[in-house]
């Protein structure tokens, strides 16, 4: 009788094992099992994006702009949503860290960001293995999305094979290019940007001189001095305002011919001022969108008058797409990771900044384009 | 040779060789008096900058001032030389000196705690986003020393010549005054210092506000030469500053005076003559040279203890 209980007790144990198993098995093709769905209730987003140390200012306004976006989104919805901070500091390891915070965390359905290419480098592998969605409102490098490396990774913004020949083409047929320098902020994203920039302008035949310099240099007057009279057009691949209006300065300083063409990270109207100069955008300035005044207005009644160039409207746009992915899948009261990306694949939604925000097969947004603004005296212009 | 990219080379490193030998000072003398490496040296001077562009602002701003460019420009430096004093003796007081008696290792931490505070203080005043003095609006980019094609902004000589007077003032502080020779000994032997009347308590808190004031008018100096600052710019400087405080000899004021200066040349030369993307491994490697020649810095004694 003992023996025959023990058998019966052992057969229980190993039909429980299978039918714990057979629950566990990847809920409708989604690759997670169905008790790691979560309750819509407390359903959150991670933010990874530098909210201090040098490039703070960028983390800032995408924050303020995302917060702003959920707390919208929750009036207009009736959700709950809430933001969990990561601050990547602009460092790959951190960002890694804030990766891990993320994953590990049961209520976190989409990441915000990361706001910079050597973030997602460094932290989307682990989001493709939990099958966790990231949007990013700023991150721009190219092979984040054409090399298939991250597949649950997704950009509101166009990537720098597009930024690459706007502003090539631009200085090229606009400013009449012959002779240029472009320098690069020895990161990830300046790098491969500003090897694009110069490979385009051998193309079409320009003289290049490549330079480079740290993201923390505040000084590049030794440079500045060995910039010929002759170049005409000196192209900034950084993501430091503050550093592009350096380098224009000094130029200034020296007497020197060139003008500073900065790429999309110099973007600031407040810091980059220079009295003769050009940028270039992922995102059309909100202010000078048809309806942006309307969400202008909204934004600055939220944060008090906070001043803010073109990174936060894409990242409140990079915050509504990962909102709505997760409330549809919340239809059921309980949602996974892998249905937020799913439905983050299929995102069709008007954007803030015009046009529609759609993704191709690989995570790029369709159809966005770069933008180059002039700058004189500090006052900003569309240009091409 | 091109004389003229010679020239101008020499005044872009002695420019930033200036802010560094200020730096350098801070370090070396806390160095000197409380074998202390003051790691939050360089956020006094960050501090320092925002004081500066405060008293800025306070005047009319850089298009608008409401008094002489000139007197501008030295109450900026004044009150940025007082802030940070008092931020250095504050600092002294609240961090550094509870732990006066603990390990070595406590108060490196506890400088490291304050670098962290005094950067989030500033990021929650005033935000992360760059401030920018526009010195351009304050004093024409034309204005200054022009040959051929070397231009020399004003506001560098101003910067050059400013860092050369706090330094030879310092200099003749320590050297002709009593407080001057009360840091000294104070240096050499504290308890020995404290046993021959001296109040060891109230040197080092000068120390500390003399240390401290010289990182306050490096910040106002960097605004106006490099134009933005913002809350975590100190980090770069204070790097540089340590750096030029050991090529010097720490503990030595000439030595940080001369480690800056030479810093801030290298630095210069490194980008105009070889390759701007290794200038800072010149540098550094400058600094591991010195380091294996002469391990107590240029200007440095060998420590002797007894055994």
């Amino acid at each position: 009788m003992k023996r025959a209980t023990t058998v019966l007790g052992l057969a229980l144990l190993v039909a429980a094992s299978i039918a714990a198993t057979a629950i566990a098995r990847p809920a409708q093709g989604t690759g997670l099992t169905a008790a790691e769905a979560i309750n819509c209730r407390g359903a959150s987003l991670g933010f990874a994006g530098p909210l201090t140390g040098p490039a703070a200012f960028l983390g800032q306004e995408q924050i303020s702009w995302s917060r702003f976006a959920v707390l919208q989104y929750n009036k207009q919805f009736k959700t709950s949503y809430k933001i969990v901070q990561g601050d990547t500091q602009l460092s790959a390891s951190l960002a890694r860290t804030v990766g891990r915070q993320f994953v590990s965390n049961p209520n976190v359905l989409g990441v915000i960001g990361p706001s910079t290419s050597q973030a997602v480098i460094s932290s989307a592998g682990l989001f493709k293995n939990a099958k966790l969605a990231a949007v990013s409102g700023s991150a721009t490098r190219t092979d984040l999305t054409t090399k298939g490396k991250f597949p649950t990774f997704f950009r509101v913004v166009p990537n720098d094979f597009v930024q690459s020949p706007s502003i090539v083409n631009f200085a090229v047929t606009k400013l009449k290019a012959k002779k240029v320098v472009v320098i690069d902020s020895q990161d990830d994203y300046s790098t491969a940007l500003s090897k694009g920039v110069a490979y385009r302008f051998r193309l079409k035949k320009v003289q290049v001189t490549t330079e480079s310099v740290a993201a923390t240099d505040t000084d590049f007057s030794s440079l500045v001095t060995n910039i010929g009279n002759d170049v005409q057009v000196v192209v900034f691949a950084t993501q430091t305002a503050a550093a592009a209006q350096t380098l224009s300065q000094q130029l200034r300083e020296q007497g020197k011919r060139a003008v500073v063409l900065g790429t999309d990270g110099a973007y600031s109207p407040g810091v980059f001022k220079p009295r003769n100069g050009y940028v270039s955008s992922f995102a059309p300035d909100i202010r000078l969108v048809r309806g942006g005044a309307a969400i202008v207005k909204a934004y600055n009644a939220f944060s008090k008058n906070k001043t803010f160039g073109t990174f936060g409207p894409p990242s409140y746009m990079a915050t509504w797409v990962l909102m709505t992915a997760i409330t549809t899948a919340c239809r059921d009261g309980a949602a996974t990771r892998a249905e937020v990306t799913a439905n983050v694949k299929r995102t069709n939604l008007p954007s803030i900044l015009g046009g529609q925000v759609r993704f191709t097969a690989k995570g790029d947004v369709a159809g966005a384009k770069f933008y180059v603004f002039k700058i004189t005296n500090g006052k900003y212009t569309l240009a091409g | 040779m091109d004389w003229e990219k010679l020239v101008q080379i020499i005044v872009n490193g002695t420019t930033l060789g200036s802010v560094y030998a200020l730096v350098a000072l801070g370090f070396s003398m806390v160095y000197g008096i409380l074998k202390l490496l003051n790691f939050a040296h360089g956020d006094v001077l960050m501090v320092g900058a925002f004081i500066g562009w405060g008293v800025l602002g306070r005047l009319g701003g850089s298009l608008d001032p409401t008094v002489p460019v000139v007197l501008l420009i030295a109450l900026m430096m004044v009150a940025s030389m007082i802030g940070g004093g008092f931020l250095g003796v504050a600092i002294e007081r609240f961090a550094y000196r509870p732990l006066r008696n603990a390990p070595r290792i406590a108060p490196l931490i506890s400088a490291l705690g304050v670098s962290f505070f005094l950067q989030n203080t500033v990021l929650l005043l005033w935000g992360a986003d760059f401030r920018s003095y526009d010195t351009f609006d304050l004093v024409d980019p034309f204005t200054g020393l022009h040959v051929g094609v070397l231009n020399v902004w004003i506001i560098r000589l101003v910067v050059i010549a400013s860092a050369f007077t706090m330094m030879l003032g310092l200099y003749a502080l320590v050297k002709k005054t009593k407080l001057g020779k009360a840091m000294q000994a104070t240096a050499f032997d504290r308890e020995a210092a404290a046993m021959m009347g001296i109040d060891v308590d109230k040197v080092i808190v000068k120390t500390f506000f003399i240390g401290s004031a010289l990182a306050g008018a490096a910040g106002v100096l960097v605004g106006l030469v490099f134009g933005q600052i913002n809350h975590f710019m100190g980090f770069n400087y204070g790097l540089k500053g340590f750096t030029a405080a050991v090529v010097g000899g720490i503990g030595s004021i000439p030595g940080a005076m001369f480690g800056g200066l030479f810093i801030g040349l290298a630095e210069a030369f490194a980008a105009g003559y070889i390759s701007n993307t290794f200038k800072d491994v010149i540098v550094f490697s400058i600094l591991i040279a010195v380091m294996i020649l002469r391990p107590s810095g240029l200007f440095g004694k060998a420590a002797v203890s007894k055994v």
